[in-house]
């Protein structure tokens, strides 16, 4: 256990943290305002996908990052308009949009790009020092010296967090999620904030997918997301809807997986496969042991009866 | 006292069994027309990306119905793929019906192949009909077990079942796979399968020269057994009143805990036989991934199906047809095969679309 090992642990923690972060913010701000966010996986899935095709034909990863944030809006305007205005069942209408998501990706690269195995090649955005910090010893390299997109993703928890906790209209998306009468009552239309909240989130939760695009591996494959999204729908109830708290949920299970990767490394008596399980079974556990002391948006799932 | 779903308690559940409850014999003509709508708006609008991916729509569903339906080999394959999706969904649709979304047929399937392969890897000595009733009856333990753990949780810990049964897939599909690089391994196969199974443990074929398996005929039974029960039990009277009102089934004394436990048991039970029908009728062994995209299959045929058991089969025969379809499609024109889940999820989004306008036609 020396001091470049733990290092190199809690960077690779911070790593794969980091998309799990943005999806669970984005479930979070759908969840705030009374929707269920189960589409999120499908939401990143659409954001890798258009990360890659946008910085590949665009050259550019600007245009790669405004792809991923329309690609995952749109699955979310679908989730959007129908549990608002067509009162769609929530749980399942997410479920629908990630087979929607992986279907439409892998028919789309396949279309595009013809063959089998899509070539798309990307390079991996590289790391920004923050200066003094990143001189700091072991947390320096490890925690203070990280690509753009990480550097983005803690801002958005500091600036959810403000928005939702210190503005009006923070507050009206938190009350639409607890009693969305009340907001009609004052002036408000709920359905609406529901929409622009499902559809953020989705533009949020595919900034995630892009980080696995732009930051991880440099390329796109069916189903990359591989259950990310339902770990950050975890991370979202583990961290009892709020910033910080989905935040440590997501660092936790971002460690659960980096120790997963270091044990397959070692010669360990269990199957890798076994290891691979712990992320989803450390999830369900957290999850089981909170138990019934979690209060959720009382509002959330119920569709607002519009006049 | 409005309660929350994923912290378990009563109330503000989805909404898909009000509306089943109302669908009896006079209404099921508008579930049926509802379905078959959804599912040609799905094939209208999933032309778009066909087009965007420069190719002709026409083309593209001509060479997927001949893919299904041009030769009675493709129909036998097709209705292979089918008996899984008949027997999950009649499962997911018996759950659906108590106001409980058990997505976790894919988990169930996994296990339950997983255990029917060690059974059929190790039943030598036993008479071939009983070493397969053992198998499958080893495949529809594993498969309640696996959906036992998720109800379990949701009663005595409050966690949403899409969660946990959701969360159990992704460890069922990973169980199998670590068998497979394990004891149940072929040694040099090069591929995560298992050895063959004793030819005397398979299914038996219904026709000769077909590959059609007896799997479909247990799957057509168990939805006839489904509907019976469903309608013509105690229980499935109890499971409807849970899924139309708590309240109401507290005061007639039906308990939540027993109803949940019951519906989950026998989804995981059916979807644990489907996939031991799987490993033992089409591939004679396991082999790892088999029962990729399972899950959300089961939920779309139960859905179209408007949780109705016995119009779990049409519904399930379409989608076997169109995965058959889709993969000739893919063979024979070079057409990416998952346009399926495209249109797969876009059907489902209809239904619920429509489901949830009829909601709110009934509420006012």
């Amino acid at each position: 256990m020396d001091t470049l090992f733990v290092a190199n642990l809690l960077a690779a923690s911070v790593r794969i943290a980091v998309p799990l972060v943005l999806g669970a913010l984005g479930g979070l701000l759908s969840e705030r305002a009374g929707i269920f966010a189960v589409g999120i996986e499908g939401m990143m899935l659409a954001g890798a996908f258009g990360a890659a095709v946008g910085t590949f034909i665009g050259g550019s990863v600007m245009v790669g990052l405004a792809c991923a944030i329309l690609g995952a809006a749109g699955i979310a305007a679908i989730v959007a308009v129908a549990v608002t205005r067509f009162r769609a069942d929530q749980m399942v209408t997410g479920l629908a949009v990630g087979i929607l998501s992986l279907g439409l990706t892998s028919f789309l690269i396949r279309g595009l790009f013809g063959g089998h195995a899509p070539v798309i090649r990307l390079d991996v955005l590289g790391a920004i020092a923050i200066p003094y910090l990143s001189d700091l010893p072991v947390l320096g390299s490890a925690v203070f010296r990280q690509p753009p997109l990480t550097c983005a993703a803690v801002a958005i928890v500091v600036l959810m967090h403000l928005f939702l906790h210190r503005t009006r209209a923070g507050l009206t998306l938190r009350a639409s999620g607890e009693n969305p009468e009340a907001v009609f009552a004052a002036g408000n239309d709920p359905v609406r904030v529901r929409q622009i909240a499902v559809i953020a989130g989705g533009a949020i939760a595919g900034l995630g997918g892009a980080v696995l695009v732009l930051q991880d591996v440099g390329t796109f494959t069916d189903g990359m997301t591989s259950g990310r999204g339902f770990l950050a729908l975890a991370a979202v109830i583990v961290g009892r809807w709020t910033p910080f708290g989905a935040l440590a949920a997501c660092l936790v299970f971002g460690a659960a997986t980096a120790i997963e990767v270091r044990l397959q490394g070692v010669d360990l008596p269990v199957s890798s496969y076994v290891i691979q399980m712990v992320p989803y079974a450390l999830a369900l556990l957290v999850l089981a042991g909170l138990g019934r002391g979690t209060r959720m948006p009382q509002a959330i799932g119920r569709p607002y009866n519009a006049g | 006292m409005t309660k929350n779903a994923i912290t378990g308690s009563p109330a503000a559940g989805p909404r898909l069994a009000r509306l089943s409850l109302a669908l009896p014999a006079s209404a099921s003509f508008g579930s049926f027309g509802r379905a078959v709508l959804a599912v040609l708006l799905a094939f209208a609008v999933a032309a778009i990306p066909i087009l965007m991916a420069g190719k002709n729509p026409l083309v593209a569903y001509a060479a997927l119905i001949a893919g299904a339906f041009g030769s009675l080999d493709n129909i036998a394959f097709a209705l292979n793929k089918s008996t899984p999706y008949i027997l999950s969904a009649v499962g997911v649709a018996l759950c659906f019906r108590a106001k409980i979304i058990n997505i976790g047929s894919e988990g169930q399937i996994a296990v339950g192949g997983l255990a029917a392969s060690y059974v059929a890897l190790n039943a030598g000595n036993l008479p071939p009909f009983a070493a397969v009733a053992l198998a499958l009856c080893a495949g529809m333990l594993a498969g309640a077990l696996w959906s036992g753990i998720a109800a379990a949780i949701r009663l005595t810990r409050g966690v949403h079942e899409v969660l946990s049964t959701l969360l159990l897939n992704f460890i069922g599909v990973l169980l199998v796979s670590a068998a497979l690089n394990g004891s149940l391994g072929e040694p040099g196969a090069g591929f995560p399968q298992s050895p063959l199974f004793d030819e005397s443990v398979g299914l038996p074929t219904l026709f000769p020269g077909y590959d059609l398996h007896a799997g479909l005929l247990i799957a057509l039974a168990a939805a006839i057994v489904g509907q019976i029960l469903l309608w013509r039990t105690r229980f499935g009277f109890r499971i409807r009143l849970l899924g139309g009102s708590q309240s109401a089934a507290a005061y007639a004394g039906v308990s939540f805990a027993g109803g949940v436990m019951g519906v989950m048991l026998l989804g995981g039970a059916l979807a644990g036989l489907a996939g031991g029908i799987e490993v033992l009728g089409v591939h004679a062994r396991l082999i790892e991934g088999f029962s990729q995209g399972f899950g959300f299959t089961a939920v779309a045929v139960a859905l179209l199906a408007a949780a109705e058991p016995l119009a779990v089969i049409p519904a399930a025969l379409f989608f076997g047809f169109l995965r058959a379809g889709a993969l000739a499609m893919q063979r024979d024109v070079g057409m990416p095969s998952s346009l399926v889940d495209v249109i797969q999820g876009l059907s489902i989004v209809f239904v619920l679309c429509a489901m949830g306008l009829d909601n709110r036609h009934q509420r006012v």
